[in-house]
């Protein structure tokens, strides 16, 4: 009887460590820093030829796109400052609500000297269209 | 003008009916919770009576508000908010309607509708019953209710009433207008499902409690909401099969999951629930696991709470912008008070919540099962974790960051092998103890037939020279072992040869137990094989409809090795007359078209699509101009696909201008998706394998 307890105890924690070591090793391997434009900017140097992601909206008059060389070129501004990083983004399509001042999520490495990601992933959100909205006019509900 | 000028007048009213039908309904709810507890507590008949009329009065007035909303919607009611937030003039009438869920409040209104529905099916379900349970589950249900009432109220900070009309009594001339995004029909129809599927779990939780409550933890509780738990199951599984396809058509990435932390939203309480249908067998036929059980359901409750939060919240997607609205922490709090609330009373029962039995063998059905619980909720665990590790990785390192859709690949894929494998094993094992019989009978026969698969797909793939993986995408899933597991530098797909294998020895194991149970009965009722097997299924609906649900499950297994592992990408951006070429497939852009819309303008190239010099077919890519009143200004990728055999050719276009003429360059993206269709195929098995199982009358049911 207790042997066979054991037997089982030895199972489930073999299978416990072992599933927790593959979560753990892979999100040490793939996991990748999260940085808003302005801090990125501070610390460049730091994170050159780095693989992370940049969230903050699209500079107003900044994107330029490239048709017959399939190439998206843009800056991406910081949501309180007025700091910016380049992006370049080739041979994937514009997503859709791809706006000027609208939001948007840049993962691909980083290039110091020339303060430019070279971009792998591209997501878009329309700000103003979203919950943004939303959530002004519940404040005029809400007085 | 007489129906105008009614119109008019009916207007002025509906959203304030809709709203006092609101707050009478927090009446109703409160009342419902506490007859129910008097009724139940001493006895007394007549507040149980009550109790459950209070349930049907909250989904009566939940009624009229809903109704109310969609009216607004239905004759564009511009002083309603919410209206102006998500419909416009323009809109279909489809789309219209299901602008009702098209934003937070309107979908919190839906939820709760659909929450009061389940509460009025359950109290009509047991109307004649002389058993207590069900009116001890209404307690639970009445109380989320509550909770969503109290939501829709418009009393938390940031979530406005659906009902609201402009404080200051304007009008708007047009509403916003509903995402063109969300203008198709798979995503009209997909997020209702997935509420549908969410909402129906809340009852088998509702039971649990019920058992809790009155003591009763039998299997009583489990047979009467098992049909509950499967249509939840079912509907899930359709939901969130609906959100990949609009993905796949809509989004033009060519892909259909890409562990978003919306789809893992919707994913996790199905790994749960599916868990769950596994694990209260074994509480029915062995009493083992009850305390396991109550654990699995509360918990697969609260990830559709939670799975909300994540969304809703703002916590994860850091694109939202939006501004941070009170409704996170009061959801946070819900599922914090009321999984304490589950904990209080699991101790309180604790001596009855015993195993009758113990686990004899690890070799075993019974430990197939667990061992399928274990690998399915942490499954869900690495989801989760992977989902919040920007939260995570903030409180721990001080550094937000966060996890790729290449983690996910590579994490699940292990757990989810084994999952595959056990789709045939657990079947066919013997319960208690397997035996060397057992064993010899059941299993070496598939471990043959899925060896020599094996061997001969390594042998297609060695000749068709795709032992090294083509995809050049972050994507490696099925395809490659992860980074730093090569074989001498070298990727080797061993992971499908496992798919394989694994696929082959399921559909073996499972379709001799279809063969034999058929010879059995075609021998014993002198009858055609055919009849046999439809005799087999009719006679435990529940048993061969879970395993046409495995038989799904692998086919869908197939389908994502083939086209997660093996798609082919090509970019290329062509001016008319110029081709590209993906895989053997050659394409020219041979044409252009423009086309007038109801809300949309329509415009894009039409490409030949040629194979070893043979003329297939031509498709016709597009993208949709959204440009009227209300549209904002955007337009949307339309895709194009084309179906040869299994796999699909998948064409979507980059930005164009209005206007194409002979030297628009237009940016076009080409995926081969090689069994694609599999996937769909597989998934509609499952489905069916759900609707026999869910056929089968409950025991309960049956003998009284």
């Amino acid at each position: 009887m207790k042997q066979r307890r054991l037997k089982i105890f030895a199972a489930s924690a073999i299978l416990l460590v072992a599933m927790v070591f593959l979560v753990l090793a892979m999100t040490e391997k793939t996991s990748v820093l999260h940085f808003t434009p302005a801090e990125l900017v501070a610390n460049a140097t730091e994170n050159d030829k780095q693989n992370l992601q940049v969230d903050g909206v699209i500079a107003e008059g900044s994107s330029t796109w490239d048709a017959a060389n399939f190439k998206l070129t843009f800056a991406v501004r910081d949501r309180e400052s007025s700091d910016t990083v380049n992006v370049i983004y080739e041979n994937r399509l514009k997503p859709d609500n791809f706006t000027d001042g609208g939001s948007v999520f840049v993962e691909g490495k980083y290039d110091a000297a020339k303060n430019r990601i070279v971009a792998t992933k591209l997501t878009t959100k329309c700000a103003s269209k979203y919950e943004g909205a939303e959530s002004t006019s519940s404040k005029k509900g809400s007085s | 003008m007489f129906i105008e000028d009614l119109l008019v007048g009916v207007q002025g009213v509906t959203a304030e009916l809709g709203q006092a039908a609101i707050f009478l309904s927090l009446l109703s709810a409160l009342w419902a919770i506490f007859s129910l507890c008097i009724g139940l507590i001493n006895r007394r008949l007549n507040f149980v009576r009550s109790g459950r009329n209070a349930v049907i009065a909250t989904l009566i007035l939940i009624s009229i508000a809903t109704c109310a909303l969609i009216f607004g919607f239905v004759t564009d009611d511009f002083s309603m908010m919410y209206v102006v937030e998500v419909s416009s003039a323009a809109q279909p009438l489809l789309y219209k309607i299901t602008a009702l869920w098209g934003h937070m409040s309107g979908s919190l209104l839906f939820w709760l509708w659909l929450l009061t529905v389940a509460g009025g099916v359950v109290v009509l379900q047991n109307r004649r019953s002389q058993d207590s349970l069900a009116d001890y589950a209404l307690i639970p249900i009445a109380i989320v209710q509550l909770f969503f009432i109290v939501l829709v109220t418009g009393w938390i900070e940031g979530v406005y009433n659906p009902l609201a009309r402009f404080p200051d009594g304007q009008i708007a001339v047009d509403g916003k207008g509903l995402n063109p995004l969300l203008q198709t029909p798979s995503m009209a129809f997909h997020p209702p499902t997935l509420y549908i599927g969410w909402i129906s779990l809340t009852v088998p939780f509702a039971f649990a409690v019920a058992a809790l409550l009155s003591g009763r933890i039998g299997s009583d509780w489990i047979l009467r909401s098992r049909r509950w738990m499967l249509f939840s199951w079912i509907i899930l599984t359709i939901g969130i099969t609906l959100g990949g396809h609009w993905a796949y058509q809509e989004l033009g990435w060519g892909g259909y999951w890409a562990w978003d932390p919306v789809e893992n939203a919707s994913f996790m309480p199905w790994l749960l629930g599916t868990a769950y249908l596994h694990s209260v067998m074994i509480q029915e036929k062995r009493s083992m696991l009850k305390l396991w059980n109550i654990l699995l359901i509360t918990l697969a409750f609260q990830f559709t709470l939670i799975g909300t939060f994540i969304t809703r919240s703002g916590i994860i997607t850091s694109v939202h912008a939006f501004a941070q609205s009170d409704m996170g922490g009061y959801f946070l709090g819900f599922i914090l008070l009321s999984t304490l609330g589950v904990i209080a009373l699991i101790v309180y029962r604790w001596e009855r919540l015993r195993s009758e039995n113990r686990l004899e063998s690890l070799l075993s059905r019974e430990s197939s099962f667990i061992l399928n619980n274990w690998l399915l909720v942490g499954l869900t665990l690495i989801i989760l974790w992977g989902t919040l590790w920007p939260i995570i990785s903030e409180a721990i390192q001080g550094e937000k960051a966060s996890v790729p859709e290449s983690f996910f690949n590579q994490v699940v894929i292990i757990p989810g092998l084994i999952l595959l494998f056990l789709t045939g094993a657990g079947p066919v094992i013997s319960w208690k103890k397997i035996t060397p019989n057992n064993f010899k009978r059941m299993f070496i026969p598939p471990i043959i037939v899925g060896l020599i698969a094996t061997g001969i797909a390594w042998i297609y793939l060695a000749v068709r020279g795709i032992l090294e993986i083509p995809n050049q995408l972050e994507s490696s899933f099925f395809a490659r072992l992860p980074e730093g597991l090569t074989f001498s530098g070298e990727t080797f797909p061993i992971f499908s040869l496992l798919c394989v294998f694994a696929s082959v020895f399921v559909l073996f194991a499972i379709g001799s137990e279809f063969y034999r149970g058929a010879k059995l009965r075609t021998k014993r009722q002198q009858t055609t094989f055919l009849n046999g097997l439809g005799l087999l299924i009719n006679r435990n609906k529940r048993r061969y409809g879970g395993y046409i649900v495995h038989i799904g499950i692998v086919i869908v297994y197939i389908g994502i090795m083939g086209s997660k592992g093996y798609f082919l990408l090509e970019s290329a951006s062509l001016k008319l007359g110029e081709s590209m070429g993906v895989g053997s497939y050659q394409l020219t852009m041979q044409d252009t078209f423009q086309e007038e819309h109801q809300n949309y303008f329509r415009a894009g190239v039409e490409f030949g699509v040629m194979k070893d010099g043979n003329q297939k077919t031509t498709m016709r890519p597009a993208r949709h101009f959204y440009h009227k009143a209300g549209q904002g200004d955007q337009d949307t990728i339309e895709s194009a696909i084309y179906g040869i055999g299994m796999n699909e050719l998948y064409i979507a276009l980059g930005p164009l201008p209005a206007k194409i003429d002979n030297d628009t360059d237009v940016n076009v993206q080409v995926y081969y998706n090689p069994l694609i269709r599999v996937v769909w195929i597989g998934v509609a098995i499952m489905v069916l394998g759900g609707l026999i199982a869910i056929a089968e009358r409950s025991e309960s049911t049956k003998s009284s």
